[in-house]
């Protein structure tokens, strides 16, 4: 019983209790001096427990706040800057591959050839005079 | 100068202005340091979630849609993070329960006030207990607030919340009685 009414007594500070549930636990207060101390105990808990002033991480907490988004975003630029920098690594290291390629597999070493264009050997060059053509 | 609203201060950090999001750490720091310590007790790492909470918070931004307050944003990342940090303790310390225990007893048997007592009593409540405590008694949000934080029904906030009174005054009933 005893704990009914101290359930109803907490509902009446948390929650909210019907005008004949106030009634019947004013009259179990008013008997009951189990029930009387039992409220006073919870007042006095409740009443220790709430903040009296403002909590506080200590001075320049904003500021280290700052100071950490700003590392952050640095952290992640170098992220940024070092996950294309791989990309660009990868691809110069292949055309650097093609090139030593060209270069073990061509003939001469000219820059045409090691750029992938092949020198066409000058006896192989057809010439072609369209003037000539026309006259005969 | 008139005083910016958290909702334009939102706006202008997401703009980059990192002056504005100074002025919300400010603004919430006592908040959220109140229900980090009060979770997490007077704790090195308590000043660590403390900060983690406003980078969590400076990186969702633009997911804010400002549908609750930024206080009870914020509270509500506090305690998520509090409750992360206090798993990671149990998971710590699982092989020294019995020193917990044990300081528990020492601590009884020694003459402490009520206020000490209460302290160390609120620090044994479990999770769950300490989470509704928490909100509604030492931070003073309503019951209503405390279901909408904590995202629980009320009738759950109000079972939890009598259930972690009763504790508390079961373990301070030798402090109480003077």
């Amino acid at each position: 019983m005893e704990t009914k009414n101290e359930d109803l007594f907490l509902q009446s500070l948390d929650g909210s209790v019907t005008p004949e549930q106030k009634e019947m636990l004013t009259h179990e207060l008013a008997g009951d001096f189990h029930l009387r101390k039992s409220a006073d105990q919870f007042l006095r808990i409740r009443e220790k427990l709430k903040r009296s002033e403002p909590d506080s991480f200590g001075p320049f907490f904003a500021e280290r706040i700052i100071n950490k988004i700003k590392n952050l975003k640095q952290e992640v630029d170098y992220q940024i800057f070092f996950f294309f920098k791989k990309y660009q690594v990868a691809v110069i290291g292949v055309v650097v591959a093609l090139l030593v390629l060209n270069i073990i597999f061509s003939d001469n070493l000219s820059i045409r050839s090691v750029l992938g264009f092949e020198d066409q050997p000058k006896e192989d060059t057809v010439a072609i005079n369209l003037y000539q053509d026309l006259i005969n | 100068m008139a005083i910016e609203s958290d909702q334009e201060l939102v706006q202008n950090t997401l703009t980059g202005d990192l002056s504005a999001f100074k002025t919300l750490v400010n603004r919430h720091e006592g908040k959220v340091a109140g229900v980090v310590r009060s979770m997490l007790g007077q704790t090195a790492e308590a000043e660590d979630v403390g900060q983690e909470v406003f980078i969590r918070f400076y990186e969702s931004l633009g997911k804010f849609r400002g549908d609750s307050a930024v206080s009870t944003y914020l509270t509500r990342i506090a305690i998520n993070l509090s409750l992360n940090e206090l798993k990671r303790r149990k998971r710590r310390f699982s092989l020294f329960a019995s020193d917990d225990e044990a300081t528990h007893v020492k601590a009884k048997d020694e003459t402490h006030d009520l206020n000490e007592m209460l302290d160390m009593e609120f620090k044994r409540l479990e999770p769950e207990f300490r989470t509704v405590a928490t909100l509604r008694l030492v931070e003073g949000y309503s019951t209503e607030e405390t279901a909408e934080i904590l995202n629980l029904p009320m009738g759950t906030v109000m079972s939890r919340l009598a259930r972690a009174q009763k504790k508390l005054k079961e373990g301070l009933s030798k402090y109480l009685e003077t």
